[in-house]
């Protein structure tokens, strides 16, 4: 296989690994760098504000593309069906834990019994992995040999869904 | 103040230009003529798309450069007045736009991957898909800056 023909395939990891750490990024603000507007100062990893806000934006798009060069260079040296097993697992993973702890809360509130256990996220992420290693496990070998490109869209629009989300009490007020 | 405003007016000209190219590459990628062009929307569909290809990279890096700058100017003085007036769907809808931008910026590597000449069938699906997602992220950001805008922006 010759460069050029790795290019697909980098762009393809680049892409879905950027989206992936951009939302934890935002999720738990992970900048690498934090920007002062006011002052124009630039400093390293997470500041509290000090003159006025404090813009964390530009920390994670950095945080998030050093993050996605580095897997995409280690992908590119990988055999293709190791990756697309990589990203399906990592997809099964999201889904899962999305709905795992969805029931979760959704039970927990509705409970009349006090359940805290339902409210830790490490349950939800062990159900989920559990989950997906089996899906992994029972799913057809011939979807885990050969790279699938749909995969391009299908995580950043997963992306959009959760970063989206995160933003609804904006729209609650 | 001058100067924000000329930038936000380039970074609007930037976006529609933007907005053009992508939709008739869209278009033409998802509903290309099988008969000679007549009609205007024909035409408008019988665009080689590949052609597009550098100009939209181009463009959609441009006007996201410009659009991170001035968020630096709408961070301080716009949107501590979204928040004072309590606008804070307007607020709310601007953060999803910086987070579109970001999306459809990380698109672009495999969306020029996948448009290369000679193009390859592997990635038919693959090149009608970020395709689509950019043209959608391009629209869906274009429309917010406009509310955004009309809300708290030049001249208020």
């Amino acid at each position: 296989m010759t460069a050029s023909d790795k290019i697909p395939g980098f762009a393809l990891v680049f892409g879905v690994a950027y989206a992936a750490i951009y939302v934890v990024c935002t999720e738990i603000n992970l900048p690498l760098i934090t920007y002062h507007p006011v002052t124009g100062e630039i400093g390293l990893l997470r500041q509290l504000a000090k003159t006025g806000p404090v813009m964390y934006w530009y920390g994670w798009m950095l945080t998030s593309f050093v993050g996605a060069v580095a897997l995409a260079a280690v992908a590119s040296v990988l055999p293709q069906s190791w990756v697309q097993r990589a990203i399906a697992f990592g997809c099964l993973l999201a889904a899962a834990y999305w709905i795992f702890y969805t029931i979760s809360l959704f039970v927990y509130d509705r409970a009349t019994v006090e359940l805290e256990f339902l409210q830790f996220r490490s349950l939800s992420l062990g159900a989920a992995t559990l989950t997906a290693t089996i899906v992994m496990f029972i799913a057809p070998r011939h979807w885990q040999k050969r790279l699938w490109y749909g995969w391009i869209w299908i995580v950043p629009v997963g992306a959009i869904g959760v970063l989206a989300y995160y933003l609804a009490p904006y729209f609650r007020q | 103040m001058i100067f924000w405003t000329t930038l936000l007016i380039l970074h609007g000209l930037l976006a529609l230009a933007l907005l053009g190219a992508i939709t008739h590459q869209t278009v033409a990628l998802w509903w290309p003529v099988r008969a000679p062009a007549g009609s205007f929307v024909a035409r408008f569909r019988a665009v080689p798309g590949v052609s597009y290809v550098g100009a939209i990279i181009l463009l959609y890096v441009l006007t996201f450069v410009l659009g991170a700058w001035i968020y630096t100017q709408y961070r301080v003085t716009a949107r501590l007045s979204l928040e004072q007036l309590r606008f804070f769907k307007t607020v709310g809808i601007f953060e999803l736009k910086e987070h579109l931008a970001t999306i459809g910026l990380i698109l672009l590597p495999a969306y020029w991957a996948y448009w290369r000449q000679p193009l390859s069938q592997e990635y038919a699906n693959a090149r009608r898909s970020v395709t689509l997602l950019l043209a959608l992220v391009v629209w869906s950001n274009f429309l917010i800056g406009h509310i955004v805008n009309n809300a708290r922006g030049m001249g208020s």
